[in-house]
């Protein structure tokens, strides 16, 4: 065989070359195929040994879920197209509280301002209608996978599914709808588990998803279909581990729509603040709509796990209509269930830092939530602790601010934020006073604790704070000299505009939130957590009116970043950093047990009555206590009290 | 012959020559060649035991029979929708026919539990209790008999496969481990999808995969994937993933008739 010089073969048919027959080439290719052939099988039969393994194998997808993807909706397609019917629970292992909370749910409730943006809880946006995108985040210099992102179009719900082996965050760290999710190769499945989630939906009836809920997800493809199977755990809502799955097709092309643009806006004109819609107990419209509808018996819906397993329709057969009407209020005489929801509290004798934003950070572990905003000016201090860890905050204080505590400012009077008064205030200094006016012109003794400020900081609080403490007979070092009586207090420091508000007659009559403007931070105190019922402190002046004009007050001064989250952070007096969304859930809750407590009392019940009729049961597994400081009863018993009489103002406005 | 037909031969020969040896090195060692194992000693999962289904989606379709001409989510064609609003169970029970929904492309659907278990190296057998079914797996070539409602299956292990092996050795990642069961069914006798008469048809071809899902520190899971093609009464296919969970044993096992309505 010839082989002609490459070097003169003029590379371009189109200059005249003449072509090879076919005959010719399909020759020479088989031969060469034989060559080929014969090599490779003489190398199979040589049976060379095996290349060492790398030292490090590359570490690298099991499977790739790159792509584009869409939902089919072959199965619950109304629920996920149209939307769901009302009063629609079968299928779902809600326990009281849940199936009482859904019951509950009015649909109007998503007019309100802080509802109408809210986005979807990854377990809900898994499976909703828009499109989807998967791509892979590669450390740029090992291509080692970092994350795995996924795109929902509705509600533009971005997730990250950490891949590299990062711890999920701490119990304080805030929620969002998508939850912080980590990610593994498990056989051929990718495993992701994700916590951190805010409460949201499950189904758009308004089934509820606690912000204690933990999804694991398993994630399979084969070829072109994608599904997504999502276990659900969910304590304060849930019997049983809530299983769904969700499958998608690839899309070859780009689908071109990603966006879910939302403002909100009035949607009812001139409707009072404190609104907010809810069905009362036994009460919901619609309850029986769903099964008149489709000829099956009411409990269908209402029987919780029991509905998801074989045989569930013959265990209706006998059931009566009185037994199935029975579910849809609290069933009576039963003692109230207690919080499923994880105790934020580290509880570890540390103090645990938590940066907000800019130059605030939030300090965890002794009592109340401490925050400290950091400058070139001294370090201000919103509240102090128990004051059990007081060393170790001061120590925490020290790392995160070259100057000494200048501010402390306190959001009440209760011991969990004034704890670490006396001993933090000692730890500081106010340099801005020495030399004044006020403190040369003023006789040694009646400016009391300004007269010497080089050897304390200085306190800021409320009038009324001051005033409890002196009648609880506190400390004089821990009591507050720079004290306001009216709406109002402010100062410009550390390059940022701190405000603090009074809300009177909120938990106690001498509440302040603290606001940084610029770092965008309210410092709630315990006018909201996200640990217990607001501890409505009557006879010191609390009530459940002004608590909840109190939380309408923060709200009207939050902004969310995104489709209903993120934006204004919300330090609650305990539990995790928390933004607009946690605050209208609490407000949601404290607004619908004033109406129902107000309903029985606008009716002549008694407090017993009250009590006995579980008024609180679609929450009390998320917030409920039947022992220490602050019981359920007890907040019953507030609401109750502060709505049958005025609550006692010291003034202030 | 020109250099550049040549040039492009050789090129073949010689990456087709390297992907093979390459390929025969990552195999390694120098024993005679074995027999494959059986499907069974090769499983890549473990799918024996019993399992209850979780009804947690379509839940009023699949718990009870839903009214007639309720197809909703069902691509249905108008032959199918024609199909579908002509439902007569008490037809279907004089005809002997109760099983219509209790067919391969249906019975998966129905609320109950399963047991499978090996009825041979080769075999998979999978009973439901739902209208007391039975559907044999056999690898390998199909098996099964056109015309019943389990039809003809063709079962296989199968993972995530790239059609070539990489050329460069040990640069295709981690070994894989795990996998699904890829059954697919045809010459089924047609029956119901739901149990409201919406219909497959004796054309239509399933193809189900078979995922065990372990949640860690938690449950053991199926969840059976399936699309059903079905150009007789389906405008695209029809796709459903429903989920099992294990049972510590038989306890719940209740075989019961197939039933029309």
């Amino acid at each position: 065989m010839k082989i002609p010089n490459s070097k003169s073969q003029a590379p371009n048919p189109n200059r005249g070359v003449p072509k090879p027959s076919l005959r010719n080439s399909v020759l020479l290719g088989f031969g060469i195929w034989v060559l080929g052939f014969g090599i490779c099988f003489s190398t199979l039969l040589a049976q060379a040994p095996p290349a060492p393994p790398a030292a490090t194998p590359p570490s690298g997808p099991a499977i790739d879920i790159s792509g584009y993807w869409t939902p089919t909706m072959n199965e619950d397609g109304m629920e996920r197209g149209p939307g769901s019917e009302l009063a629609d629970y079968g299928g779902f292992a809600l326990n009281e509280a849940g199936r009482l909370w859904a019951l509950s749910y009015d649909p109007s409730r998503v007019t309100l301002r802080n509802h109408q943006c809210d986005a979807y809880v990854t377990p809900y946006q898994m499976r909703a209608t828009g499109n989807f995108r998967a791509w892979e985040e590669r450390d740029p210099h090992t291509q080692r996978l970092v994350a795995i992102h996924w795109w929902a179009q509705v509600t533009e719900g971005h997730r990250v599914i950490w891949m590299d082996g990062r711890p999920h965050p701490p119990a304080w760290a805030p929620h969002t709808f998508r939850g912080f999710s980590t990610g593994r190769f498990v056989g051929t499945s990718l495993v992701v588990y994700t916590t951190h989630l805010k409460q949201g939906w499950l189904r758009r009836n308004g089934t509820p998803e606690s912000d204690q809920a933990t999804v694991t997800e398993f994630f399979v493809r084969h070829g072109d279909h994608l599904t997504n199977t999502t276990v659900v755990t969910d304590p304060v809502f849930l019997t049983e581990p809530q299983l769904r799955s969700n499958d998608y097709y690839r899309a070859p092309v780009d689908h071109g729509t990603w966006l879910y643009a939302c403002d909100d806006s009035e949607q009812i004109v001139g409707r009072a603040p404190e609104v907010v819609p809810f069905y009362p107990f036994g009460k919901q419209p619609f309850a029986r709509e769903y099964s008149e509808k489709y000829k099956i018996p009411l409990a269908s819906t209402l029987s919780g796990a029991a509905s998801m397993y074989p045989g569930f329709a013959d265990t209706l057969k006998n059931m009566p209509d009185t037994a199935a009407a029975a579910l849809l209020q609290p069933a009576p005489g039963r003692p109230s269930e207690t919080s499923k929801a994880v105790d934020p509290e580290p509880r570890d004798g540390e103090i645990h830092v938590l940066p907000i934003r800019n130059n605030v950070y939030m300090l965890v572990g002794d009592g109340g939530n401490i925050v400290v905003q950091t400058g070139d000016q001294g370090a201000f201090v919103v509240d102090t602790g128990q004051g059990r860890l007081s060393d170790k905050v001061i120590a925490a204080i020290d790392k995160l601010s070259e100057k000494p505590i200048q501010f402390i400012a306190n959001t009440s009077f209760h011991a969990e934020h004034t704890g670490g008064n006396a001993r933090l205030s000692a730890a500081g200094m106010d340099p801005s006073l020495p030399g004044s006016f006020f403190v040369n012109s003023a006789p040694r003794g009646v400016t009391g604790f300004f007269s010497d400020p080089l050897r304390h900081a200085t306190m800021l609080a409320h009038n009324n704070v001051l005033t409890r403490m002196q009648e609880a007979n506190a400390p004089t070092e821990a009591q507050p000299a720079d004290t306001y009586l009216e709406e109002h207090r402010r100062k410009f420091h550390n390059g940022d505009s701190i405000e603090m508000f009074y809300e009177p007659n909120a938990v106690t009559d001498g509440d302040s939130l603290v606001v940084f403007r610029r770092a965008d931070v309210i410092v709630a105190g315990d006018i909201f957590t996200t640990t217990q019922y607001p501890f409505i402190d009557a006879k010191n002046g609390g009530s459940v009116n002004g608590e909840i004009k109190a939380l309408n007050d923060i709200l009207n001064r939050t902004n969310y970043e995104h489709e209903g989250e993120g934006g204004t952070y919300v330090v609650p007096g305990h539990g995790f950093l928390a933004d607009e969304h946690e605050v209208t859930e609490y407000r949601d809750m404290v607004v619908i047990v004033r109406d129902r407590v107000k309903a029985m009392i606008d009716a002549a019940a008694t407090l017993a009555q009250v009590k006995a009729a579980r008024l609180t049961a679609d929450y009390d597994t998320r917030y409920g206590s039947n022992t220490g400081p602050w019981t359920t009863e007890m907040f019953v018993e507030a609401v109750y009290n502060s709505l049958k009489a005025a609550p006692t103002n010291r003034g202030g406005r | 012959m020109k250099v550049r037909h040549f040039g492009a031969a050789f090129l073949t020969a010689v990456v087709t020559a390297s992907l093979v040896t390459l390929s025969a090195q990552g195999r390694g060692g120098a024993a005679p060649a074995a027999p494959p194992p059986s499907p069974r000693a090769a499983a890549l999962i473990d799918l024996t035991g019993y399992w209850v289904s979780l009804v947690t989606e379509d839940w009023r379709y699949r718990q009870f029979t839903p009214p007639k001409g309720d197809y909703t989510s069902v691509p249905l064609n108008p032959n199918g929708r024609k199909v579908a609003d002509a439902w007569d169970p008490a037809k279907d029970e004089a005809a002997g026919d109760q099983c219509k929904a209790y067919g391969a492309a249906g019975v998966m659907r129905i609320p109950g539990r399963l047991h499978v278990t090996w009825q041979d190296d080769n075999t998979l057998k999978l009973e439901t209790d739902a209208g007391t079914q039975t559907r044999t797996l056999r690898f390998g070539q199909p098996q099964g008999t056109a015309d019943t409602w389990q039809g003809v299956s063709t079962t296989s292990w199968d993972q995530p496969r790239a059609i070539f092996a990489s050329p460069i050795p040990n640069r295709g990642g981690p070994a894989l481990t795990g996998g699904s069961l890829k059954v697919v069914t045809t010459n089924m006798k047609p029956g119901y999808l739901r149990k409201n008469g919406v219909p497959y048809s004796a054309n239509a071809v399933m193809t189900e995969y078979f995922d065990r899902l372990d949640v860690p520190g938690g449950e053991s899971l199926i969840v059976v994937t399936a699309e059903i093609v079905d150009p007789e009464y389906l405008t695209t296919p029809y796709w459903t993933s429903t989920h099992y969970r294990r049972e510590a044993g038989a306890t719940g096992w209740h075989p019961t008739p197939c039933a029309a309505r």
